[in-house]
Protein backbone atom coordinates (compact mmCIF):
# COMPACT_ATOMS: atom_id res chain seq x y z
CA UNK A 1 0.00 0.00 0.00
CA UNK A 2 1.40 3.40 -0.89
CA UNK A 3 0.96 5.90 2.28
CA UNK A 4 0.08 9.74 0.67
CA UNK A 5 3.14 11.85 2.19
CA UNK A 6 4.28 15.43 1.77
CA UNK A 7 6.47 16.40 -1.43
CA UNK A 8 8.93 17.31 1.23
CA UNK A 9 8.76 14.57 3.66
CA UNK A 10 8.65 11.88 0.19
CA UNK A 11 11.33 13.92 -1.61
CA UNK A 12 13.48 13.98 2.17
CA UNK A 13 12.76 9.76 1.94
CA UNK A 14 13.59 9.08 -1.48
CA UNK A 15 17.45 11.31 -1.05
CA UNK A 16 17.99 9.10 2.12
CA UNK A 17 17.30 6.12 -0.10
CA UNK A 18 19.39 7.38 -2.65
CA UNK A 19 22.00 8.09 -0.76
CA UNK A 20 21.63 4.68 1.24
CA UNK A 21 22.20 2.92 -2.12
CA UNK A 22 24.79 4.95 -3.58
CA UNK A 23 27.07 3.89 -0.66
CA UNK A 24 26.64 0.12 -1.01
CA UNK A 25 26.76 0.41 -5.28
CA UNK A 26 28.76 3.29 -6.21
CA UNK A 27 32.42 1.82 -5.27
CA UNK A 28 31.68 -1.58 -6.20
CA UNK A 29 30.46 -0.21 -9.68
CA UNK A 30 33.52 1.83 -9.97
CA UNK A 31 35.54 -1.17 -9.78
CA UNK A 32 33.87 -2.76 -12.33
CA UNK A 33 34.29 0.39 -14.63
CA UNK A 34 37.84 0.20 -13.48
CA UNK A 35 38.22 -3.25 -14.49
CA UNK A 36 37.56 -2.44 -17.81
CA UNK A 37 40.57 -0.26 -18.31
CA UNK A 38 43.26 -1.53 -20.52
CA UNK A 39 46.22 0.91 -18.58
CA UNK A 40 48.07 -0.47 -15.49
CA UNK A 41 47.28 2.39 -13.11
CA UNK A 42 43.68 2.22 -11.87
CA UNK A 43 41.20 5.21 -13.11
CA UNK A 44 37.63 5.15 -15.40
CA UNK A 45 38.51 4.65 -18.81
CA UNK A 46 37.46 6.69 -22.01
CA UNK A 47 34.41 5.37 -23.94
CA UNK A 48 36.92 4.46 -26.77
CA UNK A 49 39.57 2.90 -24.22
CA UNK A 50 37.02 0.22 -22.96
CA UNK A 51 38.72 -3.19 -23.13
CA UNK A 52 38.06 -6.66 -21.99
CA UNK A 53 41.84 -6.75 -21.88
CA UNK A 54 41.96 -7.79 -18.12
CA UNK A 55 39.17 -10.38 -18.45
CA UNK A 56 40.86 -11.81 -21.26
CA UNK A 57 44.03 -12.95 -19.10
CA UNK A 58 42.41 -14.15 -16.42
CA UNK A 59 42.52 -17.80 -18.13
CA UNK A 60 46.23 -17.50 -17.41
CA UNK A 61 46.16 -16.23 -13.90
CA UNK A 62 46.51 -20.34 -12.48
CA UNK A 63 46.88 -19.25 -8.68
CA UNK A 64 43.17 -17.58 -9.04
CA UNK A 65 41.53 -20.04 -11.46
CA UNK A 66 42.94 -22.49 -8.74
CA UNK A 67 41.34 -20.90 -6.23
CA UNK A 68 38.19 -20.08 -7.56
CA UNK A 69 37.84 -24.18 -8.49
CA UNK A 70 38.15 -24.68 -4.87
CA UNK A 71 35.56 -22.36 -4.14
CA UNK A 72 33.10 -23.16 -6.57
CA UNK A 73 33.49 -26.78 -5.21
CA UNK A 74 33.31 -25.54 -1.25
CA UNK A 75 30.21 -23.35 -2.22
CA UNK A 76 28.26 -26.10 -4.17
CA UNK A 77 29.00 -28.79 -1.57
CA UNK A 78 27.65 -25.86 1.10
CA UNK A 79 24.78 -24.63 -0.87
CA UNK A 80 23.17 -28.43 -0.91
CA UNK A 81 24.18 -29.31 3.00
CA UNK A 82 22.53 -25.82 3.74
CA UNK A 83 19.56 -25.90 1.96
CA UNK A 84 18.43 -29.43 3.02
CA UNK A 85 19.78 -28.96 6.49
CA UNK A 86 17.32 -25.89 6.49
CA UNK A 87 14.63 -27.68 4.96
CA UNK A 88 14.53 -29.62 7.59
CA UNK A 89 14.75 -27.18 10.08
CA UNK A 90 11.93 -25.39 8.67
CA UNK A 91 9.97 -28.32 8.51
CA UNK A 92 10.46 -28.96 11.73
CA UNK A 93 9.62 -25.19 13.34
CA UNK A 94 6.07 -25.71 10.82
CA UNK A 95 5.45 -28.95 12.63
CA UNK A 96 6.38 -27.77 15.76
CA UNK A 97 3.52 -26.79 18.32
CA UNK A 98 5.68 -25.35 21.59
CA UNK A 99 9.19 -23.92 21.64
CA UNK A 100 8.61 -22.85 17.94
CA UNK A 101 10.90 -19.83 19.52
CA UNK A 102 13.39 -21.30 21.02
CA UNK A 103 14.03 -23.50 17.55
CA UNK A 104 13.59 -20.63 15.85
CA UNK A 105 16.66 -18.87 17.98
CA UNK A 106 18.38 -21.80 17.72
CA UNK A 107 18.74 -21.96 14.11
CA UNK A 108 19.82 -18.23 13.78
CA UNK A 109 22.13 -17.87 16.49
CA UNK A 110 25.02 -18.63 14.45
CA UNK A 111 24.52 -16.29 12.23
CA UNK A 112 25.45 -13.98 15.62
CA UNK A 113 28.70 -15.67 16.15
CA UNK A 114 31.59 -14.00 14.50
CA UNK A 115 33.30 -15.40 11.59
CA UNK A 116 37.13 -14.86 13.25
CA UNK A 117 35.62 -16.02 16.30
CA UNK A 118 34.04 -19.20 15.00
CA UNK A 119 37.26 -20.29 12.39
CA UNK A 120 39.39 -20.33 15.51
CA UNK A 121 37.04 -22.00 17.43
CA UNK A 122 36.22 -24.59 14.64
CA UNK A 123 39.74 -24.76 13.78
CA UNK A 124 41.35 -25.14 16.83
CA UNK A 125 38.78 -27.83 17.66
CA UNK A 126 39.86 -29.82 14.62
CA UNK A 127 43.25 -29.48 15.12
CA UNK A 128 42.90 -30.79 18.68
CA UNK A 129 41.07 -33.58 17.29
CA UNK A 130 43.77 -34.65 14.37
CA UNK A 131 41.19 -33.61 11.67
CA UNK A 132 43.44 -31.63 9.07
CA UNK A 133 42.55 -28.54 7.19
CA UNK A 134 40.86 -29.47 4.24
CA UNK A 135 37.83 -28.77 1.68
CA UNK A 136 35.77 -30.57 4.40
CA UNK A 137 36.70 -28.26 6.96
CA UNK A 138 36.30 -25.10 5.21
CA UNK A 139 32.32 -26.24 4.50
CA UNK A 140 31.52 -27.22 8.05
CA UNK A 141 32.21 -23.43 8.80
CA UNK A 142 30.20 -22.33 5.56
CA UNK A 143 27.68 -24.34 6.14
CA UNK A 144 27.34 -22.75 9.58
CA UNK A 145 27.41 -19.54 8.18
CA UNK A 146 24.80 -19.90 5.03
CA UNK A 147 22.08 -21.96 7.36
CA UNK A 148 20.78 -19.18 8.78
CA UNK A 149 19.63 -17.18 6.09
CA UNK A 150 19.03 -20.47 4.15
CA UNK A 151 16.33 -21.08 7.23
CA UNK A 152 15.03 -17.17 7.08
CA UNK A 153 14.47 -17.79 3.11
CA UNK A 154 12.46 -21.34 2.81
CA UNK A 155 10.49 -19.89 6.55
CA UNK A 156 9.63 -17.05 4.56
CA UNK A 157 8.20 -19.55 1.20
CA UNK A 158 6.53 -21.25 3.77
CA UNK A 159 3.76 -19.06 4.03
CA UNK A 160 2.30 -20.14 0.67
CA UNK A 161 1.49 -23.60 2.58
CA UNK A 162 -1.46 -23.16 4.37
CA UNK A 163 -2.76 -26.10 6.97
CA UNK A 164 -6.34 -26.30 5.62
CA UNK A 165 -4.53 -27.90 2.41
CA UNK A 166 -2.71 -30.73 4.60
CA UNK A 167 -5.75 -31.45 6.50
CA UNK A 168 -7.99 -31.48 3.71
CA UNK A 169 -5.19 -34.20 2.39
CA UNK A 170 -4.90 -35.83 5.68
CA UNK A 171 -8.94 -36.63 5.59
CA UNK A 172 -8.40 -37.94 2.62
CA UNK A 173 -5.77 -40.18 3.49
CA UNK A 174 -2.54 -38.78 2.77
CA UNK A 175 0.22 -39.86 5.11
CA UNK A 176 2.98 -37.01 6.13
CA UNK A 177 4.96 -38.63 3.32
CA UNK A 178 2.53 -37.78 0.54
CA UNK A 179 1.81 -34.38 2.14
CA UNK A 180 5.45 -33.25 2.03
CA UNK A 181 6.10 -34.27 -1.37
CA UNK A 182 2.80 -33.62 -3.06
CA UNK A 183 1.48 -29.87 -1.22
CA UNK A 184 4.51 -28.59 0.82
CA UNK A 185 7.27 -29.29 -1.52
CA UNK A 186 5.90 -27.67 -4.72
CA UNK A 187 4.77 -24.68 -3.34
CA UNK A 188 7.99 -23.81 -1.11
CA UNK A 189 10.17 -24.51 -4.31
CA UNK A 190 10.95 -21.11 -5.11
CA UNK A 191 12.12 -20.85 -1.45
CA UNK A 192 14.44 -23.89 -1.83
CA UNK A 193 16.02 -22.56 -5.17
CA UNK A 194 16.33 -19.06 -3.40
CA UNK A 195 18.19 -20.64 -0.52
CA UNK A 196 20.62 -22.38 -2.73
CA UNK A 197 21.81 -19.86 -5.06
CA UNK A 198 22.07 -17.89 -1.64
CA UNK A 199 23.75 -20.17 -0.18
CA UNK A 200 25.98 -20.81 -2.69
CA UNK A 201 27.05 -16.78 -3.46
CA UNK A 202 27.62 -16.58 0.49
CA UNK A 203 29.92 -19.77 0.62
CA UNK A 204 32.02 -18.44 -2.59
CA UNK A 205 32.43 -14.48 -1.09
CA UNK A 206 33.23 -15.65 2.60
CA UNK A 207 36.70 -14.43 3.35
CA UNK A 208 36.61 -14.75 7.30
CA UNK A 209 35.64 -18.09 8.02
CA UNK A 210 37.63 -19.74 5.59
CA UNK A 211 40.92 -18.23 6.52
CA UNK A 212 41.01 -19.92 9.86
CA UNK A 213 39.71 -23.14 8.28
CA UNK A 214 41.55 -23.72 4.97
CA UNK A 215 44.45 -25.82 4.75
CA UNK A 216 46.67 -25.96 2.12
CA UNK A 217 44.13 -25.03 -0.34
CA UNK A 218 43.00 -21.60 -0.72
CA UNK A 219 39.81 -20.36 -1.63
CA UNK A 220 39.08 -17.23 -3.68
CA UNK A 221 38.33 -14.68 -1.48
CA UNK A 222 41.61 -15.36 0.98
CA UNK A 223 43.56 -15.28 -2.53
CA UNK A 224 42.29 -12.08 -3.70
CA UNK A 225 42.92 -10.70 -0.11
CA UNK A 226 46.34 -11.17 -0.27
CA UNK A 227 46.41 -10.06 -3.86
CA UNK A 228 45.01 -6.79 -2.90
CA UNK A 229 47.19 -6.18 -0.23
CA UNK A 230 50.66 -6.52 -2.09
CA UNK A 231 50.04 -3.80 -4.95
CA UNK A 232 47.47 -5.63 -6.64
CA UNK A 233 47.81 -6.11 -10.49
CA UNK A 234 44.54 -5.10 -12.66
CA UNK A 235 43.77 -8.21 -12.86
CA UNK A 236 42.02 -8.38 -9.45
CA UNK A 237 39.67 -5.54 -10.87
CA UNK A 238 38.69 -8.30 -13.44
CA UNK A 239 38.41 -10.65 -10.78
CA UNK A 240 36.47 -8.88 -8.30
CA UNK A 241 34.30 -7.05 -11.34
CA UNK A 242 33.57 -10.90 -12.43
CA UNK A 243 32.66 -12.16 -9.25
CA UNK A 244 30.12 -9.10 -8.15
CA UNK A 245 28.14 -9.57 -11.79
CA UNK A 246 27.91 -13.21 -11.14
CA UNK A 247 26.60 -12.28 -7.38
CA UNK A 248 24.75 -9.48 -9.11
CA UNK A 249 22.89 -11.67 -11.97
CA UNK A 250 22.02 -14.38 -9.68
CA UNK A 251 19.84 -12.71 -7.37
CA UNK A 252 18.82 -10.29 -10.00
CA UNK A 253 17.72 -13.93 -11.82
CA UNK A 254 15.75 -14.19 -8.80
CA UNK A 255 14.00 -10.99 -8.08
CA UNK A 256 12.91 -11.52 -11.88
CA UNK A 257 11.09 -14.50 -11.51
CA UNK A 258 9.39 -12.91 -8.07
CA UNK A 259 7.89 -10.42 -10.43
CA UNK A 260 6.93 -12.75 -13.00
CA UNK A 261 5.24 -15.34 -10.85
CA UNK A 262 3.27 -12.06 -8.78
CA UNK A 263 2.14 -11.15 -11.91
CA UNK A 264 0.74 -14.73 -12.88
CA UNK A 265 -0.64 -15.13 -9.61
CA UNK A 266 -2.51 -12.00 -9.59
CA UNK A 267 -3.58 -13.04 -12.96
CA UNK A 268 -4.86 -16.89 -11.62
CA UNK A 269 -6.70 -14.71 -8.76
CA UNK A 270 -8.21 -12.35 -11.00
CA UNK A 271 -9.78 -15.47 -13.12
CA UNK A 272 -10.56 -17.15 -10.62
CA UNK B 1 -2.30 -37.43 16.97
CA UNK B 2 0.05 -35.60 19.10
CA UNK B 3 2.18 -38.57 19.23
CA UNK B 4 2.30 -38.89 15.76
CA UNK B 5 3.56 -35.52 15.37
CA UNK B 6 6.36 -35.28 18.10
CA UNK B 7 8.20 -37.89 16.24
CA UNK B 8 8.16 -36.06 12.68
CA UNK B 9 9.70 -33.04 14.13
CA UNK B 10 12.37 -33.99 16.36
CA UNK B 11 13.54 -36.27 13.35
CA UNK B 12 13.36 -33.21 11.29
CA UNK B 13 14.81 -31.70 14.29
CA UNK B 14 17.82 -33.88 14.42
CA UNK B 15 19.99 -33.01 11.74
CA UNK B 16 20.52 -29.18 11.87
CA UNK B 17 20.34 -29.25 15.57
CA UNK B 18 23.47 -31.84 15.11
CA UNK B 19 25.29 -29.39 12.43
CA UNK B 20 24.33 -26.66 15.03
CA UNK B 21 26.06 -28.22 17.83
CA UNK B 22 28.86 -29.74 16.30
CA UNK B 23 30.25 -27.12 14.06
CA UNK B 24 28.87 -24.29 16.16
CA UNK B 25 27.59 -24.72 19.67
CA UNK B 26 30.21 -27.00 20.67
CA UNK B 27 33.23 -25.64 19.56
CA UNK B 28 32.35 -22.49 21.20
CA UNK B 29 32.22 -24.05 24.47
CA UNK B 30 35.78 -25.68 24.31
CA UNK B 31 37.36 -22.14 23.28
CA UNK B 32 35.57 -20.85 26.62
CA UNK B 33 36.68 -23.65 28.59
CA UNK B 34 40.50 -23.67 26.62
CA UNK B 35 40.23 -19.79 27.61
CA UNK B 36 40.50 -20.74 31.63
CA UNK B 37 43.71 -23.17 30.70
CA UNK B 38 47.42 -22.99 30.90
CA UNK B 39 49.69 -22.02 28.16
CA UNK B 40 52.18 -25.19 27.94
CA UNK B 41 55.54 -24.33 26.27
CA UNK B 42 56.49 -27.69 25.82
CA UNK B 43 53.84 -28.71 23.74
CA UNK B 44 53.33 -25.57 21.69
CA UNK B 45 49.44 -26.02 23.16
CA UNK B 46 47.68 -25.27 26.50
CA UNK B 47 47.10 -27.98 29.02
CA UNK B 48 44.11 -28.03 31.81
CA UNK B 49 46.11 -26.24 34.79
CA UNK B 50 43.53 -23.60 35.74
CA UNK B 51 44.68 -19.87 34.78
CA UNK B 52 43.22 -16.49 34.16
CA UNK B 53 46.62 -15.75 32.39
CA UNK B 54 44.77 -15.07 29.03
CA UNK B 55 42.30 -12.79 30.65
CA UNK B 56 45.04 -11.15 32.48
CA UNK B 57 46.86 -10.50 28.91
CA UNK B 58 44.12 -8.52 27.64
CA UNK B 59 44.60 -5.78 30.40
CA UNK B 60 48.09 -4.64 29.32
CA UNK B 61 49.68 -3.72 26.22
CA UNK B 62 46.21 -1.97 25.69
CA UNK B 63 44.77 -4.72 24.69
CA UNK B 64 41.40 -4.08 26.17
CA UNK B 65 41.26 -0.58 24.64
CA UNK B 66 40.85 -2.25 20.77
CA UNK B 67 38.10 -4.48 22.44
CA UNK B 68 36.21 -1.08 23.95
CA UNK B 69 36.94 0.80 20.73
CA UNK B 70 35.74 -1.74 18.39
CA UNK B 71 32.06 -1.86 21.09
CA UNK B 72 32.11 1.76 20.47
CA UNK B 73 32.69 1.58 16.28
CA UNK B 74 30.12 -1.35 16.53
CA UNK B 75 27.78 0.88 18.49
CA UNK B 76 28.69 4.12 15.98
CA UNK B 77 28.56 2.00 13.00
CA UNK B 78 24.61 0.59 13.94
CA UNK B 79 23.34 4.32 14.80
CA UNK B 80 24.06 5.32 11.38
CA UNK B 81 23.38 2.76 9.37
CA UNK B 82 20.10 2.76 11.46
CA UNK B 83 19.64 6.61 10.22
CA UNK B 84 19.84 5.36 6.95
CA UNK B 85 18.14 2.18 6.79
CA UNK B 86 14.60 3.42 8.79
CA UNK B 87 13.94 6.25 6.04
CA UNK B 88 14.94 3.60 2.87
CA UNK B 89 12.82 0.95 4.43
CA UNK B 90 10.12 3.28 4.56
CA UNK B 91 10.34 4.41 1.24
CA UNK B 92 10.55 1.13 -0.19
CA UNK B 93 7.32 -0.01 1.91
CA UNK B 94 5.13 2.55 1.87
CA UNK B 95 6.57 4.73 -0.82
CA UNK B 96 7.08 2.71 -3.35
CA UNK B 97 5.00 1.19 -6.07
CA UNK B 98 4.80 -3.16 -6.87
CA UNK B 99 7.02 -3.27 -9.74
CA UNK B 100 9.76 -0.47 -7.74
CA UNK B 101 9.27 -2.29 -4.53
CA UNK B 102 10.54 -5.51 -6.22
CA UNK B 103 13.24 -3.93 -7.78
CA UNK B 104 14.39 -1.75 -4.24
CA UNK B 105 14.15 -5.25 -2.64
CA UNK B 106 16.35 -6.73 -5.32
CA UNK B 107 18.89 -3.69 -4.66
CA UNK B 108 18.60 -4.12 -1.17
CA UNK B 109 19.27 -8.06 -0.99
CA UNK B 110 22.12 -8.32 -3.63
CA UNK B 111 24.90 -6.73 -1.37
CA UNK B 112 24.17 -9.81 1.04
CA UNK B 113 25.43 -12.24 -1.30
CA UNK B 114 28.39 -10.36 -3.06
CA UNK B 115 31.80 -10.18 -1.43
CA UNK B 116 32.27 -7.60 1.26
CA UNK B 117 35.78 -8.02 0.58
CA UNK B 118 35.49 -6.72 -3.06
CA UNK B 119 33.23 -3.84 -1.50
CA UNK B 120 36.40 -2.35 1.15
CA UNK B 121 38.72 -3.27 -1.60
CA UNK B 122 36.37 -0.49 -3.97
CA UNK B 123 35.73 2.04 -1.61
CA UNK B 124 40.13 1.79 -1.08
CA UNK B 125 40.00 2.82 -4.82
CA UNK B 126 37.30 5.19 -4.24
CA UNK B 127 39.17 7.26 -1.46
CA UNK B 128 42.39 6.91 -2.36
CA UNK B 129 44.80 9.96 -3.35
CA UNK B 130 43.98 9.08 -7.19
CA UNK B 131 40.46 8.21 -6.44
CA UNK B 132 37.42 9.45 -8.13
CA UNK B 133 36.23 11.71 -5.03
CA UNK B 134 40.19 13.73 -4.76
CA UNK B 135 39.89 13.76 -8.63
CA UNK B 136 36.63 15.54 -8.74
CA UNK B 137 37.24 18.21 -6.08
CA UNK B 138 40.69 18.51 -7.49
CA UNK B 139 38.80 19.19 -11.12
CA UNK B 140 36.25 21.58 -9.55
CA UNK B 141 38.78 23.76 -8.13
CA UNK B 142 37.50 22.98 -4.02
CA UNK B 143 40.64 21.47 -3.34
CA UNK B 144 44.60 21.68 -4.36
CA UNK B 145 46.15 18.89 -3.04
CA UNK B 146 44.49 15.53 -2.26
CA UNK B 147 42.73 14.62 1.01
CA UNK B 148 44.61 12.30 2.90
CA UNK B 149 41.93 11.57 5.77
CA UNK B 150 39.83 10.57 2.78
CA UNK B 151 41.67 6.66 3.26
CA UNK B 152 43.32 4.92 5.55
CA UNK B 153 41.69 6.89 8.37
CA UNK B 154 39.05 6.49 10.68
CA UNK B 155 36.63 7.52 8.20
CA UNK B 156 37.52 5.42 5.59
CA UNK B 157 36.35 2.44 8.13
CA UNK B 158 33.26 3.47 9.08
CA UNK B 159 32.43 4.61 5.54
CA UNK B 160 33.25 0.94 4.59
CA UNK B 161 31.77 -0.61 7.67
CA UNK B 162 28.34 1.31 6.66
CA UNK B 163 28.48 0.15 3.19
CA UNK B 164 28.86 -3.38 4.13
CA UNK B 165 26.53 -3.65 6.84
CA UNK B 166 23.83 -1.11 5.67
CA UNK B 167 21.95 -4.37 4.50
CA UNK B 168 21.62 -5.89 7.51
CA UNK B 169 19.74 -3.04 8.98
CA UNK B 170 17.66 -2.63 6.42
CA UNK B 171 16.29 -6.04 5.63
CA UNK B 172 14.82 -6.71 9.64
CA UNK B 173 13.43 -3.09 9.13
CA UNK B 174 11.32 -4.41 6.00
CA UNK B 175 10.08 -7.24 7.92
CA UNK B 176 9.04 -5.58 10.34
CA UNK B 177 7.49 -2.69 8.61
CA UNK B 178 5.43 -5.05 6.48
CA UNK B 179 3.61 -6.08 9.79
CA UNK B 180 2.45 -2.58 10.17
CA UNK B 181 -1.40 -2.81 9.34
CA UNK B 182 -0.93 0.66 6.55
CA UNK B 183 -4.56 1.02 7.55
CA UNK B 184 -3.43 2.48 11.14
CA UNK B 185 -1.12 5.46 8.91
CA UNK B 186 -3.87 6.19 6.61
CA UNK B 187 -6.75 6.80 10.07
CA UNK B 188 -4.20 8.73 11.64
CA UNK B 189 -3.30 11.06 8.26
CA UNK B 190 -7.38 10.95 8.15
CA UNK B 191 -7.20 11.97 11.76
CA UNK B 192 -4.84 15.12 10.96
CA UNK B 193 -1.91 13.31 13.03
CA UNK B 194 1.33 14.84 10.24
CA UNK B 195 4.52 12.78 9.23
CA UNK B 196 6.21 12.92 12.47
CA UNK B 197 2.82 12.47 14.76
CA UNK B 198 2.34 9.57 12.89
CA UNK B 199 6.04 8.27 12.67
CA UNK B 200 6.81 8.51 16.27
CA UNK B 201 3.50 7.76 18.11
CA UNK B 202 2.74 5.03 15.44
CA UNK B 203 5.14 3.55 13.20
CA UNK B 204 8.28 3.47 15.43
CA UNK B 205 6.53 1.67 18.86
CA UNK B 206 5.21 -0.95 16.17
CA UNK B 207 8.54 -1.70 14.44
CA UNK B 208 10.67 -1.53 17.36
CA UNK B 209 11.54 -5.37 16.79
CA UNK B 210 12.95 -4.03 13.52
CA UNK B 211 14.81 -1.49 14.84
CA UNK B 212 16.73 -3.49 17.81
CA UNK B 213 17.42 -6.43 15.27
CA UNK B 214 18.77 -4.22 12.44
CA UNK B 215 21.02 -2.81 15.77
CA UNK B 216 21.92 -6.13 16.67
CA UNK B 217 23.29 -7.46 12.89
CA UNK B 218 25.23 -4.27 12.32
CA UNK B 219 26.57 -4.53 15.98
CA UNK B 220 27.36 -8.19 15.49
CA UNK B 221 28.81 -7.68 12.33
CA UNK B 222 31.16 -4.77 12.51
CA UNK B 223 32.12 -6.76 16.32
CA UNK B 224 33.06 -9.73 13.79
CA UNK B 225 34.55 -7.62 11.40
CA UNK B 226 37.81 -7.35 9.33
CA UNK B 227 38.93 -6.98 6.11
CA UNK B 228 37.02 -3.09 6.53
CA UNK B 229 39.92 -2.14 8.84
CA UNK B 230 42.62 -4.00 6.98
CA UNK B 231 41.11 -2.94 3.91
CA UNK B 232 40.80 1.08 4.98
CA UNK B 233 41.93 1.62 8.06
CA UNK B 234 45.75 3.28 9.22
CA UNK B 235 48.47 1.58 10.17
CA UNK B 236 47.72 1.31 13.80
CA UNK B 237 43.67 0.70 13.30
CA UNK B 238 42.64 -2.61 15.25
CA UNK B 239 39.53 -4.02 16.11
CA UNK B 240 38.66 -7.17 17.41
CA UNK B 241 39.33 -9.83 14.74
CA UNK B 242 42.65 -8.27 13.51
CA UNK B 243 43.71 -8.58 17.40
CA UNK B 244 42.82 -11.94 17.38
CA UNK B 245 45.05 -12.53 13.77
CA UNK B 246 47.70 -11.01 15.60
CA UNK B 247 47.24 -13.21 18.75
CA UNK B 248 47.25 -15.83 17.09
CA UNK B 249 50.42 -15.36 14.76
CA UNK B 250 52.50 -16.19 17.97
CA UNK B 251 50.34 -18.94 18.99
CA UNK B 252 48.81 -17.08 22.33
CA UNK B 253 46.05 -19.72 22.90
CA UNK B 254 44.99 -19.00 26.00
CA UNK B 255 44.69 -14.96 24.86
CA UNK B 256 42.97 -15.35 21.75
CA UNK B 257 40.13 -17.65 23.35
CA UNK B 258 39.62 -15.26 26.15
CA UNK B 259 39.09 -12.34 23.96
CA UNK B 260 36.36 -14.73 21.96
CA UNK B 261 34.50 -15.25 24.75
CA UNK B 262 34.96 -11.76 26.16
CA UNK B 263 32.66 -10.95 22.61
CA UNK B 264 30.57 -13.96 22.67
CA UNK B 265 29.50 -12.81 26.23
CA UNK B 266 28.70 -9.27 24.83
CA UNK B 267 26.82 -10.68 21.18
CA UNK B 268 24.76 -13.44 23.17
CA UNK B 269 23.94 -11.06 26.18
CA UNK B 270 22.39 -8.54 23.82
CA UNK B 271 20.56 -11.29 21.53
CA UNK B 272 18.95 -12.75 24.53
CA UNK B 273 17.95 -9.61 26.35
CA UNK B 274 17.14 -8.39 22.97
CA UNK B 275 14.85 -10.86 22.67
CA UNK B 276 13.34 -11.15 25.77
CA UNK B 277 12.92 -7.13 25.39
CA UNK B 278 12.09 -6.80 21.67
CA UNK B 279 10.61 -9.42 20.41
CA UNK B 280 13.42 -10.65 17.92
CA UNK B 281 12.22 -13.74 17.51
CA UNK B 282 8.70 -12.44 16.15
CA UNK B 283 10.49 -10.98 13.23
CA UNK B 284 11.02 -13.79 11.19
CA UNK B 285 7.93 -16.05 12.87
CA UNK B 286 5.28 -18.26 11.35
CA UNK B 287 2.04 -16.00 9.85
CA UNK B 288 0.77 -18.14 7.67
CA UNK B 289 -3.03 -19.84 8.96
Amino acid sequence: MMLREGLANRILLWAITIAGLLVIYAPPLYLLAISFNPALQPGLPNISELSLKWYASLPQETALIGALEQSLIIATATAVLATLMSLLAALAYFELRSRRTAWLLTVILPMFVPGVIQGLALSAVFARTGIKASMLTVIAGHLLWAMPFAFIVILTSFAAVRRSYLVAAADLGADWWHRFFDIILPLIRPGLISAFIFSFLLSLNEFTRAFYLAGRQNTLPVVLFGKMNSGASPVIYAMSGAIFLISVLCVALIALRFLWQGRAGNSARSSG
Amino acid sequence: MSRARLPISSMLMAPPLLAILAFGLAPLIVVVVWSFWSWDPVTYWIKPDLSLAGYAGILEAGRWTVIVSTLIKAFGTALLCLLIAYPTSYAIHFLAGRRLNVILMALITIPFFTSYLIRSFSWRLVLGRTGIINEWLQGIGIIDAPLDWLLFSNFAVIVGLVASYLPFAIFPLLLSMRRVDPTFLAAAQDLGAGFWKSLTTILLPLTKSGIFAGFLFVFVMVVGSSTEVQMLGGAGASIVSVMINDVMRVANYPMAFAISTIVLVVIFGLVLVGNRIFGLASLFEDQSP
